[in-house]
């Protein structure tokens, strides 16, 4: 399933542009949804869209072929999310109940006139409370229970494209389920 | 075992991950302790507000692919130029004309060793020592080109940049146009003064 990518990029890499509009179209649903999970913003999730392609063109010659090209893709997209949610001002911090071994980092919350319409697309209020739980997320929490139960990653895949051992991803599942369960208490 | 272990255990079975036996362990703490029957209760429904949670989210538009194909750089076309020379049977011409432009090029390559900045529009741009900064927030308009001398791109640059011997440091702020290059070497040096007599045609191997 990951050769036509590969083969793709090897073409694209060779300067043809038309191969790499196929990635885009291949790929940009997914980094889109994936971008609008971690920041919850159209806007936004769309520069960083924008900016993984744009990484990812000017990195072909970098893109090693023995590795996935959508574990390349999702690394490159994820960090640029990571980026971006650090920059945010911290006007909430978790880390006094969530701090582990690796330090201090990760915040989020914006403000809510910073809400796209996307939002009023949560019909429910069961919706609105998981969208807002994994929104109130720290950056390192996010990040991983994204890829895994909105992108239904394994906990192998997700160390891949975070290039982290899985013992430190599955502390985090961890810690992220642990905080979304007090989150939606309220629901369950 | 304690409630702290169980807990514990209940992750791993929710990843997927906990031997038999150490599942009928848990199990068996379970039915003696209803605070962790509880736990395990809500972490199960938590998973499942998350698997179940699909709201759907609008397709991103074709307007975003344009604006991506707009502006990733334009493809290299790096054998034309020996195509060319190849195709046509003048080609003692071409050698001679490539002896005179080398040794034209490796003598200007060997001139300056100094800080040089180029570039149609420098006012936004900061200079420290042999680096060449352009501050997060600021536009470039037209390409850059340094030699001797250090990028450090955290602003944004409407062009291409270049640099003859020095380094390009780009922050994950920067945002770039055009092309950017790198060149450290007397040969690429020559091959850049070739290549910009043939606009279009040939960029640095
Ligand atoms: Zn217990």
């Amino acid at each position: 399933m990951d050769t036509l990518e590969k083969r793709l990029a090897m073409l694209a890499r060779k300067g043809d542009t038309s191969a790499f509009a196929e990635i885009v179209e291949l790929y940009k649903d997914k980094i889109f949804h994936l971008a609008y999970r971690m920041l919850s913003n159209r806007h936004e999730a769309e520069d960083v869209v924008q900016d993984t392609f744009l990484r990812v063109y000017r990195n072909l010659d970098r893109y090693d072929e023995n590795q996935k090209f959508s574990t390349w893709i999702y690394r490159i997209g994820t960090n640029l999310c990571i980026d971006r949610l650090r920059k945010r001002k911290p006007s909430y911090s978790l880390d006094a109940e969530m701090n582990d071994q690796e330090g201090v980092d990760g915040y989020s919350m914006i403000p809510s006139d910073d809400r796209t319409p996307e939002t009023y697309l949560l019909v429910s209020e069961t919706q609105r409370m998981i969208h807002e739980a994994i929104d109130s997320l720290p950056a390192k929490y996010k990040s991983v229970m994204v890829l895994r139960y909105l992108q239904d990653m394994s906990l192998q895949e997700i160390s891949d494209v975070l290039n982290m051992p899985v013992t430190t991803i599955k502390t985090r599942v961890h810690r992220g389920r642990e905080f979304l369960r007090k989150k939606l208490e309220r629901k369950i | 075992m304690d409630c702290k272990q169980a807990v514990s255990l209940m992750h791993n079975l929710l990843d997927d991950d906990l031997e038999r036996s150490c599942a009928l362990d848990l199990k068996e703490h379970m039915l003696a302790c209803p605070a962790c029957r509880e736990r395990f209760r809500q972490l199960e429904e938590t998973e499942q507000l998350l698997y179940g949670f699909n709201h759907r989210l609008q397709p991103t538009t074709d307007e975003l692919t344009e604006r991506i194909m707009s502006v990733i750089p334009k493809p290299k076309k790096q054998s034309a130029m020996f195509k060319w020379v190849r195709r046509h049977p003048a080609i003692t011409v071409a050698a001679v004309f490539v002896l005179v432009m080398m040794t034209s090029a490796l003598s200007m390559w060997n001139a300056d060793k100094q800080l040089l900045v180029k570039g149609q529009q420098l006012d936004g741009v900061v200079i420290q020592d042999n680096k060449v900064i352009v501050p997060n927030g600021k536009v470039v308009k037209g390409d850059l080109t340094i030699h001797n001398g250090l990028a450090e791109v955290y602003g944004e640059v409407e062009g291409n940049v270049t640099v003859v011997d020095g380094k390009v440091y780009q922050a994950s702020t920067a945002h770039i146009t055009g092309s950017v290059q790198q060149i450290d070497e007397a040969m690429s040096w020559i091959w850049y003064q070739i290549s910009s007599l043939f606009p279009g045609n040939a960029t640095a191997p």
